[in-house]
């Protein structure tokens, strides 16, 4: 339907170019304009929302603290019986309308790509920066590609999702939040240094 | 500049390099590798600092955390740093530091004359002396306290530099970097454990430092820690606390050695360490021993004037006598000697000893089964008096400019105890040492009562290994030295005298007596009544003297008296490092709209509402004041039509089968009887019965509701609905989402407010029949999807937009460029406030926790069939009472009078309060001020006449009892 490019929470927060600490240590910092959908199964109907989620997306719905690439999108584990899907910006509640057609009343599907932020962190020092923010474990023993985790960074809810061994991690939060979120991961970042592209 | 007392080599200074520094204005020299008190040492400065009450000149005592007396002023300005110990400030060139607690001068301090009143000063004197008269509390006794107490300044600018904090996790933490912590990391780090491995001194090694025979060992350790790469060591971090699970508090002077840190990095950063398990090789304190002006500068610690010798390469004395009880002492005199001190003798408690021998081998008079009864010297110490033990006879005048005293050793317990571990007391120390740790804790080393190098080593690798829960790796250990120590209790001699306990705070051993006859005989209660163990030092050199004074005062021992509890912080901590990057706008989250860079640029004053930043009003320069302001904006919502962003609203989605049965439990009016396609206003209650919350919930479809919130409330009301469903009924076949930030929300208000959104909004009728007043509909404006819903807050004609929040811009300039040729007007949270006032909706200071859905004028809301949250308890009977204030409007009776929210409703005459101002504002439909009351009997009362009591400001103002709803109380406008 729209006809109109979606304006970023942002606004012009995150500034092009390089900043901070000089060095090599520094990380990258990005905003991800993604498409972002909440996906619940009713209930005692998660087998039948996998089910479809396969047969549709080949996609499986991950366990706790874990996540999936499917063809068309990422599944992120983020609640009992609770995904979040992200996936490269389509048009405007195209991917919301295909998973609620595929699971039918098997599942409430939720808009979210105007609600949530994806920051992307990657670079060899993210994890420091990160843990500035963030009581989470990030060691390779403990946390990892293909892992997620709902917890607190900055201060905020976040979901933290570890994409690729960079590391590059996604940082998805509540998008009136996000300038606010953005600029304490800057603050973070300056010791090291960060590069906006 | 001549640095007279350094030694011509030995030490880990590099004697190639000078570092320049200044105290008390003069200029000084010191080399890297000097800490700001060996530097002064090296310099022949002796003099550092005065007492906090008595303002006794004060030397230095320590090497290390422990030191009580030599406290400075670090740097200048805005990066000035009080109370820094001068033993662990790591010197640099362009260092400033200066003395505290001294007036005019450190030489010449006015104040030390409270030395002749001493006698007022004893223990308790804050109690005793300021009682009487009253009066005097305020006007004399505190800004005297005030100015005379406290150590030193801090800075009075904002702190120029940045305080960072970081969390981290490792399988095994080590505490402390001597023997026993280097040996504990390098056996953990073998077995294949993550470890972070914390020094507070910027060097690492511990008493490895001045103990030049192991150097190959400790050089041989490091390299095999730094090849190991999950291996952490972070020098210059002190571990401040122990905390519940293993979590301690650290925090790492990262540029404190530095006049100013380099762009982008801390100053200092406050770790956050969760570990599996923890050693703790904290090593020990050496105690003092008390005897009457055991304060004076030139007396110092055996193990400091060893350091001093042996690593930084300084004689902290030209004529050194040690008196101690134990014989590691006699090998921290021996450095001295080796180091060219020369040595008056010892002065030794006990009758034998094998450090007695090893002295006379060396020519080194010995005075056993004696004492030292007395210091001589003001500023500096001159000499020493000796006496036999018990002996009646005259005592003999030592000359030495420098004693050295060690009663001992206190094994460095203090994170071991807060993490939970009952000290156990060693009969061969006379000390506390850890027992059986419950935490995964292991203490090895001094810290555990084992002394000498090699034995505190082997100790570490066994700690390591049960940390790393592996067997014990075969690494090197250092080799075996003379474990003599031969310890013979002795705390205090037994002379009359000002005998210090604790130096920083000015507590003799005849304070703890006088606390035990006044009846603070409990260790906690001695410890408040004379502030012993209070200051930056914790005590760590006399705290266990003074529990032995207070143990021979009730007549038991030592360990049956105990120590004060441990607790963080151990050592002092900069308010900056605890701060951390939470200052300022960093300090808490701030949210903001989608609509936020539009309002800018229109120049709204912003105002915050929680964390919220909203728009207050906006100015226009015709405007004289922001009331012209807000009262313009409210005059087009009543007049034409006005706009105001309200996407703060909290909102949430809920669907599944059992959405509307969800909703008919937890709201007091019926949800599943709401068409789709239709809103229906919805009051929540709490348990207790009163108000919670209030908004509209919108059907969408049979099994999915769209509910919204006030803006306050949105994160309580989506936790009691999750509390609900998950804990009282997981039965229910419900899914909730907030939502609140993926929709942007405007409020479209005013008589012209449909003619206005008719031009823009497409594929929904927005006519009034197919749109009635609380219809609800998804349509699209400029190829924007939006959700309209037909709601009001202002009493006017009016529709909520929502639209996804990447559209808002989009959606609020298509309906600004619609109502142009009614004069739109943007309007702010101040004219929102306005109009819900004179429309007697209730908002935040009516749905305050106390009001009931009666008391507000809502009870037609509660339903009369059907349970629901709050039910039972809304009908206990104080919350029925018929006598309970109830929501009325009010007026001041001459209209232009202020009204104040928070004033008294009173009858003339009377001063009992029968009900208060809720909100106020001044009116655009009626003339002057207008308000909402809770008042007592108020349905009756209304057409009367009350007074409005401020005694705050003195004012009362008589007022007009009215309806609460001042606009249209028909209800008509909405549905026009």
């Amino acid at each position: 339907m729209s006809v109109v490019d979606p304006v970023s929470p942002l606004g012009n927060t995150l500034v092009p170019g390089r900043h901070g600490a000089a060095g090599d240590g520094a990380v990258r910092i990005a905003e991800r304009r993604c498409d972002l959908v909440q996906v619940f199964a009713r209930k005692g109907r998660a087998g039948d929302v996998a089910a479809a989620m396969l047969a549709r997306f080949g996609s499986d719905l991950p366990g706790p603290g874990h996540t999936f690439d499917a063809p068309a999108f990422s599944a992120l584990w983020v609640q009992p019986d609770g995904w979040l899907l992200v996936a490269p910006r389509s048009p405007e509640g195209a991917l919301a309308k295909s998973i609620k057609a595929a699971c039918g009343d098997t599942a409430s599907v939720v808009e979210q790509t105007h609600g949530r932020s994806v920051i992307a962190l990657s670079g060899g020092r993210a994890a420091w920066v990160l843990g500035k923010l963030s009581s989470l474990d990030l060691h390779g023993r403990e946390f990892g590609p293909g892992r997620a985790a709902v917890s607190p960074v900055a201060g905020l809810s976040c979901v933290v999702h570890h994409r690729d061994a960079a590391p590059s991690y996604d940082l998805i939060v509540f998008a009136t939040f996000a300038r606010w979120f953005v600029t304490s991961l800057t603050h973070a970042a300056e010791e090291t240094g960060y590069i906006v592209e | 500049m001549t640095q007279g007392f350094r030694t011509q080599t030995g030490g880990r200074i590099d004697r190639s390099q000078t570092l320049a520094f200044r105290f008390d204005g003069r200029s000084y020299a010191g080399h890297p590798g000097d800490t700001l008190a060996s530097a002064l040492l090296a310099n022949g400065v002796r003099l550092v600092g005065r007492s906090f009450k008595l303002h006794r000149p004060r030397g230095i005592f320590s090497a290390g955390a422990e030191e009580p007396n030599a406290l400075a002023e670090l740097r200048g300005g805005a990066r000035r740093e009080p109370n820094t110990r001068m033993t662990t400030a790591e010197l640099y060139d362009g260092l400033e530091a200066a003395s505290q607690n001294r007036w005019p001068s450190l030489r010449w301090d006015l104040l030390s004359l409270n030395g002749l009143i001493a006698p007022l000063l004893s223990a308790g004197f804050y109690y005793k002396t300021f009682m009487w008269p009253a009066a005097f509390w305020e006007k004399v006794y505190e800004p005297l306290i005030r100015r005379s107490a406290g150590l030193g300044r801090a800075a009075r600018e904002p702190d120029p530099d940045r305080y960072d904090a970081v969390q981290a996790h490792c399988d095994v933490l080590v505490v402390g970097s001597g023997a026993a912590g280097l040996a504990a990391a390098r056996v953990a780090g073998a077995a294949g454990a993550r470890v972070t491995l914390c020094e507070q001194d910027f060097a690492l090694g511990g008493g490895l430092l001045s103990a030049p025979a192991h150097g190959a060992w400790r050089e041989a350790t490091l390299a095999a820690l730094a090849a190991m790469p999950d291996v952490t060591i972070l020098p210059r971090t002190t571990v401040f606390g122990y905390y519940d699970h293993n979590v301690v508090g650290a925090v790492e002077r990262v540029a404190d050695h530095l006049a100013q840190p380099p762009p982008h990095t801390p100053r200092q950063r406050y770790w956050t360490i969760r570990a599996r398990s923890i050693v703790l090789a904290t090593g020990a304190h050496e105690r003092l021993i008390a005897f009457p002006d055991n304060d004076r500068p030139g007396i110092m610690l055996a193990g400091a004037a060893e350091t001093y010798a042996s690593r930084f390469g300084v004689r902290a004395g030209s004529r050194a006598l040690l008196f101690a009880n134990n014989d590691a002492a006699y090998a921290s005199l021996f450095a001295l000697q080796d180091a060219g001190i020369a040595v008056a003798g010892v002065v030794d408690p006990r009758t034998e000893s094998a450090g007695a021998e090893a002295a006379r081998a060396r020519g080194i008079t010995v005075w056993a089964d004696s004492q030292v009864t007395g210091a001589s010297g003001g500023t500096a110490l001159v000499g020493a008096r000796v006496a036999r033990r018990g002996a009646g006879g005259g005592d003999t005048l030592v000359v030495a400019d420098l004693l050295c005293v060690s009663g001992g050793h206190s094994p460095a317990v203090q994170l071991a105890s807060q993490g939970r571990t009952p000290l156990e007391w060693s009969e061969a120390l006379a000390a506390h040492v850890p027992g059986p740790a419950t935490l995964d804790q292991h203490s090895a080393g001094a810290a555990n009562g084992v002394l000498g190098f090699a034995e505190a080593a082997a100790d570490g690798a066994r700690a390591g290994a049960a940390a790393a829960r592996a067997a014990a790796a075969d690494i090197p250990l250092p080799g075996a030295g003379d474990a003599a120590y031969g310890l013979l209790p002795f705390w205090e001699a037994d002379v009359p005298g000002k005998a210090f306990v604790d130096l920083q705070d000015d507590v003799t051993a005849n304070d703890i007596r006088l606390a035990h006859r006044e009846g603070y005989k409990h260790i906690e209660h001695a410890k408040r009544y004379t502030t012993h163990t209070m200051g930056t030092d914790q005590g760590k050199s006399g705290g266990l003297v003074g529990a032995a004074v207070l143990a021979a005062a009730r007549g038991e021992r030592v360990q049956d008296v105990g120590l004060p509890t441990f607790r963080p912080f151990t050592s002092p901590v900069t308010w900056g490092a605890i701060a951390g990057p939470h200052i300022g706008q960093q300090f808490a989250p701030t949210r903001l709209t989608a609509l936020y860079d539009w309002h800018v640029r229109r120049g709204a004053e912003f105002m915050d509402a929680g964390q919220w930043l909203r728009p207050a009003f906006y100015p226009i320069p015709a405007d004289a004041d922001a009331w012209a302001s807000v009262l313009r904006e409210a005059r087009a919502v009543r007049k034409t039509v006005g706009i105001c962003d309200v996407s703060t609203l909290g909102k949430i989605d809920v669907q599944g089968a059992d959405s509307a049965a969800f909703l008919d439990r937890l709201y007091t009016n019926t949800f599943s009887t709401l068409p789709v396609g239709r809103a229906r206003y919805g009051l929540m209650l709490r348990e207790d019965g009163i108000v919670f919350d209030d908004g509209t919930t919108s059907r969408l479809a049979t099994d999915h509701f769209f509910v919204t919130t006030t803006t306050a409330n949105a994160g309580p009301v989506m936790a009691h609905m999750e509390f609900h469903l998950q804990t009282c009924w997981p039965e229910l076949d419900v899914q909730l989402a907030s939502v609140s930030d993926q929709w942007a929300g405007m409020s479209i208000a005013g008589p012209k407010a449909r003619a206005t959104i008719g031009k823009i909004v497409q594929d929904l009728d927005l006519s009034d029949a197919a749109f009635p007043f609380m219809a609800v509909g998804d349509g699209s404006v400029r190829g924007c999807p939006v959700r309209v819903l037909r709601i009001s807050f202002s009493g006017e004609q009016a529709y909520e937009i929502m639209t996804p929040a990447g559209y808002a811009e989009t959606v609020w300039t298509a309906v600004l460029e619609a109502g142009e040729e009614y004069a739109i007007t943007p309007y702010g949270l101040e004219a929102l406030g306005l109009l819900r006032i004179e429309k007697g909706h209730v908002a935040g200071s009516e749905l305050n926790g106390q009001t009931t859905a009666a008391d507000l004028g809502l009870g037609r809301m509660v339903k009369k069939r059907g349970d629901f949250v709050g039910r039972a308890l809304s009908q206990r009977p104080g919350l029925t009472d018929p006598d309970r204030p109830v929501l009325v409007g009010i007026r001041p009776a001459t209209r232009h009078d202020r009204l104040r929210a928070g004033a008294h409703l009173v009858t003339p005459g009377s001063t009992e309060s029968l009900g208060w101002i809720t909100s106020v504002t001044r009116a655009v439909e009626l003339e002057g001020w207008i308000g909402l009351a809770m008042l007592r009997g108020g349905a009756a009362r209304q057409g009367s006449r009350m007074q409005a009591a401020f005694p705050m400001l003195d004012e009362t103002v008589e007022v007009e009892i009215t309806s609460p709803h001042f606009v249209d109380a028909e209800n008509l406008r909405v549905r026009g």
